[in-house]
């Protein structure tokens, strides 16, 4: 995959602007062509949350998408992911999938350092002690 | 340098083989991560955003064994997600030292203290305790009240049990270098082997995106925390990766230097990035596209990249790639005061940073600082 050049000369950056965030938590992707489908599986290989995958076969899976790789068209383009009821890695080719949905939770968003900072100095006004976040329950 | 010698030996000898025998890519560490789990939230941290079904999987200590005889490095870090949340971590551990492998845990130290007593002190394995700085920024940075005392008690108890220790600390947009040099006073006053630090890096999956370090800010701050050195302050990292902080060395990223290995496999290309995974070791290095990644690659992801597993592998590359690359980490290892007035000045007319951090005061306030200098030799 090639990246753009640097516009500016990166030794000279003060700070560095992070990632746009994109909401695709819910988004149902229309799959009709080759590009489309490579565009939401990428999407999907991105997406910090588990994605709803329908194969041509009928068969529907949750899972997290972990991998990609592309080939020349979809018959030898793969995705790996972990079903959330399974062990072990799955892989499926582009040419496998009807369907997905963006359909977990998506981990990756919010929690920003403002966010924080002024959970942070509501609960200090409010006398509390031992203020955190805390990891979210896995059960 | 508080590196042991049987340690810089055995790292040196083995870059020394790969280059004579014409090796061209030889990872000198593994960045073996055994889960994703962790008992901490930090806003900052890219690693652990993940759905539940994830951070419940980890590495078998089977899976990690043949990783890390898979790449053949000789030295292992075990980040993660919180390694000392793994149940077999011992098991781990253990099986790593009688590969002679020199293995840094990378710990919250939330639950050291506890599990110190399952753990046997040997030269090859250090207890890296992630520390952010003082007590107020530690807490913060870890988005946690309470996370410092209960860490620097874990580091104290360690120490005293004779295990090797490091602090780690990672530094953002907004440090100030005048806090970051009390806290290194204090990290080594609890007996330490020595600080390994790091910029930040703007990990896409992060939950905070804003605070992030250019690499002109980097510089600036690295060359005020790290000039006028203390002869107390030890450092468990290159010489010359220090000095590729401070702006005196101009490197490029060997991005195959700190493969990471972790339940999803093989990572492309680095620690940081996730571009996609590979079964096998082998996989990795031939079909990697190294050309697209690094700062001369022109790839965006790798704009404010100036962190140790792409860099530091450099670093120690260069000292022992030639005379003069030797010379000059030796140098570097045994003059390290490094004194700059010009690094003073930025001290001293640093405004510092408010006590709860309720506002940011970032290190480009600085008053009558010059534009950025080039300090590259």
């Amino acid at each position: 995959m090639s990246q753009p050049a640097h516009v500016v000369n990166v030794d000279e950056l003060e700070v560095v602007d992070g990632r746009a965030y994109e909401n695709l938590e819910g988004w149902i992707p229309k799959l009709a062509t080759e590009a489309e489908i490579h565009e939401a599986l990428e999407k999907a290989f991105d997406y910090r949350g588990d994605i709803s995958l329908t194969f041509k076969s009928g068969e529907t899976v949750e899972a997290y998408v972990f991998n990609r790789t592309t080939g020349k068209g979809l018959s030898d383009s793969t995705i790996q992911y972990f079903a959330s009821n399974a062990l072990d890695k799955k892989k499926a080719t582009y040419a496998d999938i009807a369907r997905i949905e963006f359909s977990g939770k998506d981990r990756a968003a919010g929690k920003h350092w403002e966010a924080w900072v002024k959970k942070y100095a509501e609960k200090k006004a409010a006398g509390e002690k031992n203020i955190a976040l805390m990891p979210e329950v896995l059960d | 340098m508080a590196v042991p010698i049987s340690q810089m030996w055995t790292v040196s000898t083995y870059v020394l083989k790969k280059k004579l025998a014409g090796n061209k890519r030889y990872p000198p560490v593994l960045m073996l991560e055994p889960l994703f789990r962790c008992n901490l939230a930090c806003a900052g941290c890219g690693k652990v955003q993940y759905p539940p079904h994830i951070l419940k999987k980890q590495l078998s200590p089977e899976e990690c064994f043949a990783a890390v005889e898979e790449c053949g490095v000789p030295m292992v870090s075990l980040p993660g997600g919180e390694p000392l949340l793994h149940p077999q971590i011992v098991e781990i551990v253990n099986g790593l030292i009688a590969r002679k492998k020199y293995i840094y845990l990378c710990t919250n130290a939330l639950e050291l203290k506890r599990r110190l007593p399952e753990f046997t002190p040997s030269k090859y394995l250090t207890f890296s305790v992630h520390l952010d700085g003082q007590r107020e920024h530690h807490d913060m940075s870890v988005c946690r009240e309470g996370g410092y005392d209960i860490a620097v008690e874990g580091i104290k108890e360690a120490v005293a049990r004779g295990f090797r220790v490091t602090t780690n600390a990672t530094f953002f947009d907004g440090t100030d270098p005048n806090s970051v040099r009390s806290f290194f006073d204090e990290v080594m006053s609890m007996g330490v082997e020595g600080i390994v630090l790091s910029p930040g890096y703007s990990y896409d999956k992060a939950p905070d995106q804003q605070h992030f370090l250019g690499r002109a800010k980097i510089r600036r701050l690295f060359r005020a925390i790290l000039s006028n050195r203390k002869k107390s302050w030890k450092f468990n990292m290159s010489p010359l990766f220090l000095e590729f902080l401070m702006g005196k060395r101009n490197y490029e990223c060997t991005a195959w230097g700190s493969p990471a290995y972790n339940i999803f496999g093989w990572q492309k290309p680095c620690y940081l990035l996730q571009d996609g995974y590979t079964d096998t070791f082998k996989e990795l290095v031939e079909t990697t596209k190294w050309e697209e990644y690094g700062t001369a690659s022109g790839n965006p992801k790798c704009a404010n990249c100036m962190v140790s597993c792409g860099y530091e592998p450099t670093a120690v590359g260069a000292g022992f790639g030639s005379v003069s690359g030797f010379f000059a980490m030796a140098k570097a290892a045994l003059f390290s005061t490094y004194e700059d007035k010009g690094a003073l000045d930025l001290l001293n007319n640093h405004t510092t940073f408010a006590a709860h951090r309720d506002q940011f005061v970032s290190v480009d306030t600085l008053v009558g600082a010059p534009k950025l200098e080039e300090t590259r030799v």
